[in-house]
């Protein structure tokens, strides 16, 4: 349900009643709810998946619990929800010599900035918060606001530490966008288009329709794209700006309860955004991988939420695995590595199509 | 060369850190991310093990010698119980030998396993860390098996031990042997030869021999940087030259010799050669022999002092032994590997990144119990 | 059994290993004086065996000990040799003893020398023997040559001067820190003599014999010594 189609809908039951100024805004608001609610389940069940993924990989049995009373609940599926509500229940401490109106502001602007990358995500067939005709552009476009909003987290909590984790992240980030970018104009060529719902129905048909196997050079672009996308967002191998280790908390240093949350909450709707993108452009999106096999409209909010959590998998296997990269080689990585390739990938791409007329 | 100088900034690393080995405060100075210089502060856990040494009998002792480096408590005892023994002049049977050599190596293992695997988790690597946990979680099991306890056993007494083995000690071991052997391959793949810690702990914070002897470093720290000295070959005690061992030095393979790789390089191959040790032990472990056979009934040395080293996980420990004919001890000082090796710190450590610093911290393996006593 | 009769067969068995037969014959009771017998058999049997892997070790240990002294020995007249009036006090086998003045060139020279060539410094404790004398004892060992020595040098408790070391092992650096944390012992030359183990403001010097904790440490009381702590 695009914003759109609720709009048209409501306009008619309501218009005579409230107005279309008002009915604008209720058709806006409804899908953002939804969406904030999908967002919040989303987070719960991704913590759960982490811990358990995480214990599975460390030889550890993670939360469990017998089901009844005051435990995790049953194999602990409570856990998360434990999780937020102690960060809830936790006692918001600013420090006094910290910049009040910036360290109160830096986890919504990030909050933000993640959220409103989810309303141009393409969820199914016609499920889609708004279909905007630039939507990979847009997409990208309000990713960086992250940066900012990281910049803020570390300068206003006027600690040591958490400077040096903000500035680090926001030349992490700043610098792995343009690989990302490179990459995905790769897909943009092959598709034709910016808008998410046309690139995704131009990979119709089975598996081997997906842009990843129309041509030799874009699995590379592919790969190019998810290193980057992990560095984008923070995770381990270059989780240096948080790295628990070194600096504590990296910028999250001096902020707790809620606070804390709304950072690491973006840091996994992040992590959903990018692998949604992913998996729109290059995997197929909506498309199940054998035609006409569970292909209706419904499914496809199916294989789409699948294939991204297949890469979120992926994303936290990476983690524990891993350690982690030095500052200096994370940059000579995206600077001396991914560029010169994302750049050689895009001349490939093109010259092979020009070459096979695909 | 036109570079831009900023302020220097003055930082603490610790007290409270998850990544300083315990209560240490370093001091260091930055410029940007490049440190200039580091300047440890400790203390924090002094507990005054001299001065309560010399109140207490010396059996007395053995216990908080445990406490010094918590993680190699055997051989904390062990090199107590080698200095007191030579102070008096007693001569242990085999079977007390044998054993204690099984529980040093064992203890070697087990120490090594932690220090190794808290150097990935300083690096990010959060999972060798914990497989390592999991199998020295048997090594303690082995220990709880003998002496009931797991971390701090005040099992090697003066002239013999505190208890004898349990039965099913040897099938408990060689079952551990045999299930952890083929492991040491798995974690040198996962953490040695990773690309990523490669490229973070080669050619970083090297050390050269002639600093590392001018330092007092001595141990796997020293053998990293190429120098072949073992004190259970170069001098000897107890009974290791009944066995056959190699000593593993660093090559500089994977940079340049007495890096920080050369250092995790010489202990992943320590637990190879302690695992041999230790079967060979218990192939020629005598069946027959009583461990309190040798145990005086009232321990009082002759007058005079002793210093000896013995080999620790973290390298050679002293005990430096003064008495006075009396009951008690006049003095005992512990002449602690770690302490040595933190001084180094600040010479291999100036100039490098943070995130190298503390990847260099890690690989010299320091306990602060053992610094601050 | 009681504890006397385990007091009076121990003393017994001594007496008897010694070679003095009566007090076992003497003792009254018959379960107890067989007991006795016993113990005494089993005492002998250990030292036999013991006696026997002693001989052989003796012989190797006491060639041992030999060379240590002649090495000793020798080393003191080299000392006394180059450094006129460095030797104090009567020379012992085991140790020697220097005074505080030339300390710093015998430690250049003991490093430098090609034949001694000790390149390490192995330990360094200090030492109160009372009545107001500290001595700070250095044990030395060469990584090349294989040897060792052990070298003390006694300061007044009033005026503990001694010439540091660490210009030349740079492992004394943190060493005389420690020494002077806890006995006092000034150490002339070194660059950064503070307090190591203990805060920088602490008062009085802990492992001295006739060290008074303070009352308080910035308001926090300081517990003196239980009592019944053994």
């Amino acid at each position: 349900m695009t914003v759109d189609f609720l709009f048209d809908f409501l306009s008619e039951l309501l218009s005579d009643l409230i107005g279309s100024g008002p009915v604008l805004i209720i058709s806006m608001l409804i899908p953002c709810l939804m969406l904030f609610g999908f967002i919040t389940i989303y987070a719960l069940i991704v913590i759960y998946a982490e811990l358990k993924v995480s214990s599975f990989i460390q030889d550890k049995v993670g939360p469990m619990g017998q089901g009844v009373g005051l435990h995790a609940g049953k194999w602990g599926l409570l856990q998360p929800i434990a999780d937020a509500l102690k960060l809830l229940l936790k006692e918001d401490i600013i420090p006094s010599s910290a910049d009040r109106p910036l360290f109160i502001l830096a986890p919504f602007m990030i909050f933000i900035g993640a959220f409103i990358s989810f309303v141009a995500l393409p969820f199914g067939e016609s499920i889609i918060v708004a279909d905007l005709n630039i939507g990979l552009f847009y997409i990208l476009g309000v990713g960086s606001i992250a940066v900012l909003s990281l910049i803020l987290a570390g300068w206003s909590s006027n600690n040591k530490w958490s400077l040096y984790g903000g500035m680090r992240s926001a030349a992490q980030i700043v610098s792995y966008e343009i690989p990302a970018g490179l990459s995905l104009i790769v897909v943009i060529m092959l598709a034709g288009t910016l808008n998410m719902q046309d690139i995704i129905r131009y990979q119709m048909g089975g598996m081997f329709s997906w842009i990843l196997f129309d041509n030799p050079f874009v699995p590379i672009a592919f790969v190019v794209y998810f290193i980057s996308a992990i560095a984008e967002t923070n995770r381990t191998p270059f989780d240096l700006p948080e790295s628990e280790s070194e600096l504590v908390a990296g910028f999250a240093t001096e902020y707790s309860g809620m606070r804390y949350a709304f950072f690491f909450l973006s840091e996994y709707a992040n992590m959903f955004v990018v692998s949604a993108v992913a998996a729109a452009c290059f995997l197929g999106g909506w498309h199940s991988p054998i035609s006409g096999f569970m292909d209706s409209p419904a499914w496809g909010v199916f294989w789409m939420i699948s294939k991204t959590f297949f890469l979120i998998f992926i994303m936290i296997w990476l983690r524990w695995t891993l350690p982690r990269l030095r500052v200096d080689q994370l940059m000579n990585v995206c600077w001396k590595v991914f560029l010169p390739v994302a750049l050689i990938n895009i001349f490939g791409v093109a010259i092979w199509t020009v070459v096979f007329n695909q | 060369m036109g570079v831009v100088h900023g302020q220097e900034m003055v930082l603490n690393i610790g007290p409270q850190h998850p990544a300083t080995h315990g209560v240490l405060r370093l001091q260091v100075k930055t410029d940007g991310e490049i440190i200039s210089e580091i300047t440890p502060y400790m203390g924090y856990l002094h507990r005054c093990f001299e001065k309560h040494c010399e109140n207490v009998t010396y059996e007395q002792v053995i216990p908080f010698t445990d406490r010094c480096d918590y993680l190699a408590s055997m051989t904390m005892n062990f090199g107590y119980v080698v200095a007191m023994e030579q102070l008096m002049e007693i001569k242990v049977n085999d079977r007390v030998e044998y054993i204690r050599v099984i529980m040093a190596e064992l203890q070697r293992i087990a120490s090594h396993l932690l220090g190794i695997g808290a150097f990935g988790l300083d690096l990010g690597a959060f999972t060798p860390f914990l497989h390592m946990l999991r199998d020295r979680e048997r090594i303690l099991d082995i220990f709880e098996m003998t002496c009931g306890a797991r971390l701090l056993y005040n099992y090697m007494w003066v002239g013999g031990l505190s208890h004898d083995l349990p039965t099913g000690f040897v099938e408990a071991t060689l079952n551990f042997l045999d299930y952890f052997e083929p492991k040491v391959d798995e974690f040198e793949n996962l953490l040695g030869h990773n690309k990523i810690f490669v490229e973070r702990t080669a050619d970083i914070g090297i050390m050269p021999a002639e600093v590392a002897i001018s330092y007092g470093v001595t141990g796997p720290n020293l053998r990293g940087s190429g120098v072949k000295w073992d004190l259970r070959i170069d001098d000897p005690y107890s009974i290791y030259d009944r066995f056959d061992f190699n000593v593993p030095v660093g090559k500089g393979m994977k940079g340049t010799v007495g890096d920080c790789w050369d250092r995790f390089y010489v202990r992943i191959h320590e637990i190879r050669e302690s695992i041999k040790i230790v079967r060979q032990a218990i192939d020629q472990l005598p069946k027959e022999g009583d461990v309190h056979q040798a145990m005086p009934k009232k321990i009082r040395p002759p007058k005079g002092s002793i210093y000896r080293r013995t080999e620790s996980p973290r390298g050679d420990l002293g005990y430096y032994i003064e008495s006075d004919g009396s009951d008690t001890p006049y003095r005992v000082k512990m002449r602690s590997p770690a302490f040595t090796a933190l001084s180094v710190l600040n010479e291999i450590g100036a100039g490098w990144l943070m995130s190298d610093v503390l990847g260099i911290l890690g690989s010299l393996d320091i306990v602060l119990g053992e610094i601050d006593r | 059994m009681s504890e006397d009769k385990e007091k009076i067969i121990s003393e017994a068995v001594e007496k008897a290993l010694q070679g003095d037969m009566d007090t076992i014959n003497n003792i009254e009771d018959r379960v107890t004086r067989s007991k006795a017998k016993a113990a005494l058999v089993k005492a002998k049997r250990a030292k036999v065996v013991s006696d026997e892997d002693s001989t052989k070790e003796d012989n190797a240990s006491e060639s041992k000990v030999e060379e240590k002294i002649n090495f000793n020995q020798t080393l003191c007249k080299k000392i006394s040799e180059k450094f006129s009036d460095s030797i104090d006090g009567d020379q012992n086998n085991d140790w020697i003893q220097l005074k505080p003045e030339n300390w710093l060139k015998i430690a250049k020279w003991l490093k430098s020398d090609e034949e001694l060539f000790f390149d390490s410094l192995q330990c360094n404790t200090g030492m109160d023997l009372g009545e107001g004398v500290l001595e700070s004892r250095y044990n030395l060992h060469s990584m090349k040559h294989l040897h060792k020595v052990e070298i003390r040098i006694k300061v007044s408790a009033e005026k503990p001067d001694i010439p540091s070391v660490e210009q030349v092992w740079r492992v004394a650096d943190w060493f005389e820190r420690e020494t002077y944390d806890m006995f006092g012992i000034n150490f002339i030359g070194h660059r950064d003599l503070r307090r190591i183990l203990l805060p920088d403001d602490w008062e009085g010097w802990p492992l001295r014999k006739d060290y008074e904790e303070q009352e308080t440490y910035h308001g926090i009381i300081v517990p003196k010594v239980k009592e019944g702590w053994e």
